[in-house]
């Protein structure tokens, strides 16, 4: 307990998201460390196949690289209420039946365009449980913004200027 | 035992005591120490060094857990001090915790305030303008209040040294109601900024649109590079302190130079519960300190003390400050202590959209924020169905507009990709609220906090005026918005309580007459003639200024006056 609580400490003092090293993980349970929600190891892996899938690798890394569905959760763990918890987690569930009813395979199974379209169907929808709703909702919106606040594309592609050193309130741009 | 009281009484006493080392008591141990006078600052909450105690001032984005948001049990422990727009993951620690400081909302009221060295100079909006004699004069030409006991005349030279000193961007508008300081360089306007000011300037006569006036170094000078400070760099990450020092603060600031001079003291942790006015001698001797940690109670003495706790904590220790002749409060034979408090409306907003000036955007960013429209209504002559006016802040920005629709390489495609979208505008407003007896400060008679003091009672509101000003704001601005053609114009009335937009003034005022005011014109109490109150408490009426740059004048000022009377043997 009190090494969980050192490592805890550790964690908040790297000011980042970090892993645990993997000799402190149970078997079946969620990588990092949360205080609020339970997500096994299984649906962690499938939040991180949902996020490859809105965030996929191209030329550049992709969502799973970036361990961005691991920001998912950390966020849902410390800044979302109880209820957006339960909802979010049943919301794996029902994706989860979801998926099983359409193709009768799991979502890692499918081919890159089912798993779209199975994502694109939820966004389109306009019929969905609140649970359903506030997962897709979640993780569509905490996965773009982690992937535009991530250390990859703030240092390499949209490069985030801690010192601009300047303004200029008349910057020449190309009118649309 | 008279033998350890004697050294006692010896190594705490000085010839100065400041009480609080945010703006306006960094000013007064600046101050004193250059002219040579041993001076403590006490200051209650922990030490916060320049650059060493700014720990978030570095981050990127992606180094703090929950990339500048705060968690849900913060905003659950804290729902007053998470109304603040400062108050997020990177500035959190600069801030008062609702639980750490409670008090008594007999109305809403937000009280947001900044336990530790610099105060909320540290997180402060770094606007400055300096008041005129169309604002001066507000309460006797408009029949509230009392009358001011200083003119633009008295405080015009006291500007200008502080702007001085502290470093003042800005440029020389020519404007009766807003007068020119010692300007650094101006930050410019922007293509929009400057095309709402062409035609604000064409359709209204009375009406300007400037760059905002901010305590940044445009240009540094020599004074300011001998402070240790540096050139603004445009981070606009200003609430985590910083490490150039490119704005004000007294930690970047005022402090350190007080310190280089040999004759400062500086006591964190150190909670004033009282001044201590000795009966016999009709003055004050000193103040009765309380550590933050221990709860030991000390005593340290002076031959004059100035109150710069910040504005409702300055109220609530003169309050506290009882004695056989002063039972009601320190100085307060009139029992208007802790009454006339007031603050700025900052309960409107309004926003919209350019479609022109495509051709330009904006690169890096302006520390000044933008454009300042002057107050413009009743400004010469009373015209309007209610008193006084209105500052508003103005600003236009462009910025890459993400298209989140979908998932794929074309979501992440259009993600790092984002086109332009349309300039932005946005203003708020900053009226001045007229101060009332019913508007008060008192203390609890039965809730007291972690030391053992009252806690303060907080009874503040807005009024029909108030009312009536936000309303002509938003059609004013309305109009002045759809002169200039913006579109999707939006009012944002807002239903924030007094207190957050951080401007709380009052409670101490300036006056002529003994009987209706707790001030002279010197900032020295009526009735002890070695304290002054010299920030935010003393203000007679608070205009639409950001009251900053004032209280460092008024301070200043101050203490060149009571040094030169100590001098004289009157105090």
């Amino acid at each position: 307990m009190e090494r969980r609580i050192v490592i805890k400490q550790i964690l908040i003092m790297a000011g980042g998201l970090a892993l645990l090293p993997s000799c402190l993980k149970e078997a079946g349970k969620s990588t990092i460390l949360l205080k609020n929600i339970n997500i096994d190891l299984d649906q962690e892996n499938l939040l991180g196949e949902i996020a490859e899938t809105i965030i996929p690798r191209t030329d550049t890394p992709g969502a799973k690289e970036l361990n961005l569905h691991l920001y998912v959760l950390k966020m849902l763990d410390d800044c979302y209420s109880d209820l957006e918890q339960k909802q979010f987690v049943n919301g794996i569930e029902q994706l989860k039946d979801f998926v099983h009813h359409r193709h009768a395979k799991s979502f890692n199974k499918l081919s890159i365009t089912q798993r779209q379209n199975i994502l694109l169907d939820l966004e389109k929808s306009k019929t969905l449980s609140p649970e359903l709703f506030a997962f897709y909702t979640i993780i569509k919106q905490r996965t773009i913004k982690g992937y535009l606040n991530s250390k990859y594309v703030m240092t390499s592609l949209i490069k985030y200027e801690l010192v601009p050193g300047r303004y200029n309130g008349y910057f020449p741009v190309k009118s649309a | 035992m008279s033998n350890i009281n004697i050294n006692a009484l010896k190594t705490n006493t000085y010839d100065a005591i400041v009480i609080g080392s945010g703006i306006s008591g960094g000013w007064a141990a600046k101050e004193f120490t250059e002219k040579g006078l041993k001076t403590l600052v006490l200051e209650r909450g922990r030490d916060v060094q320049h650059i060493k105690d700014y720990p978030t001032t570095n981050m990127f984005p992606y180094e703090f857990a929950h990339r500048g948001e705060l968690t849900l049990a913060i905003k659950n422990e804290n729902p007053i001090v998470s109304r603040c727009y400062a108050f997020k993951e990177d500035a959190m620690h600069f801030m008062v915790k609702d639980k750490e400081h409670p008090y008594v909302q007999e109305k809403p009221f937000d009280w947001i305030r900044g336990y530790q060295v610099g105060g909320k100079s540290l997180l402060w909006a770094r606007q400055t303008q300096r008041w005129s004699d169309f604002d001066f004069d507000g309460p006797k030409r408009d029949n509230f209040a009392v009358d001011w006991p200083i003119r633009y005349q008295d405080i015009a030279s006291w500007y200008s040294y502080a702007e001085k000193f502290a470093g003042i961007s800005g440029n020389s508008d020519g404007l009766a109601e807003l007068p020119d300081g010692e300007f650094l360089p101006g930050y410019p306007l922007n293509a929009v900024e400057d095309y709402f000011k062409e035609i604000v300037k064409n359709k209204y006569s009375n009406r300007h649109v400037i760059s905002a006036r901010c305590a940044h170094l445009s240009k540094p000078n020599q004074v300011h590079y001998d402070q240790g400070r540096g050139k603004c760099q445009n981070r606009v990450l200003c609430q985590r302190g910083c490490p150039f020092g490119g704005y004000f603060s007294s930690n970047a600031s005022t402090l350190p130079w007080a310190a280089k001079t040999g004759h400062l003291t500086l006591k964190p942790f150190s909670v004033v519960e009282s001044v201590i006015y000795d009966d016999a001698k009709g003055k004050v001797t000193g103040v009765r300190v309380i550590d933050s940690n221990t709860k030991e109670t000390t005593e340290y003495y002076a031959k004059v003390v100035f109150i710069n706790a910040g504005a409702l904590n300055t109220n609530l220790i003169l309050l506290n400050s009882k004695s056989k002749r002063f039972p009601n409060g320190l100085g307060n034979d009139s029992g208007v202590l802790g009454k006339y408090v007031a603050f700025h409306n900052y309960s409107a907003r309004i926003s919209a959209e350019y479609d022109g000036k495509k051709d330009f955007a904006t690169d890096g960013r302006n520390p000044a924020g933008g454009g300042y429209i002057p107050r413009f209504r009743n400004v010469f002559k009373q015209e309007m169905n209610f008193k006084r006016g209105y500052a508003a802040g103005f600003g236009a920005g462009r910025y890459h507009e993400t298209d989140n629709a979908g998932v794929g390489s074309s979501l992440k495609n259009n993600l790092l990709k984002a086109p332009l979208g349309p300039w932005r505008v946005d203003s708020h407003m900053m009226g001045e609220t007229i101060p009332k007896e019913s508007n008060f400060v008192s203390l609890s008679d039965d809730k007291k906090d972690s030391w053992g003091i009252p806690q303060l009672n907080i009874s503040v509101d807005y009024d029909e005026n108030d009312a009536l000003m936000k309303k002509d704001y938003i059609e004013q601005l309305t109009e002045m918005f759809t002169e200039a053609g913006f579109k999707n114009i939006k009012p944002n009335i807002e239903s924030q309580s007094p207190g957050l937009d951080i401007h709380e003034m009052g409670g101490v005022r300036m006056g002529h007459d003994p009987k209706t005011s707790l001030l002279n014109k010197w900032n020295q109490l009526h009735t002890c003639s070695n304290v002054f109150v010299t920030d935010g408490a003393c203000m007679t009426s608070t205009s639409t200024q950001n009251p900053s740059l004032t209280y460092m004048a008024l301070t200043a000022r101050a203490v060149d006056y009571a040094v030169k009377a100590m001098n004289r043997g009157e105090i």
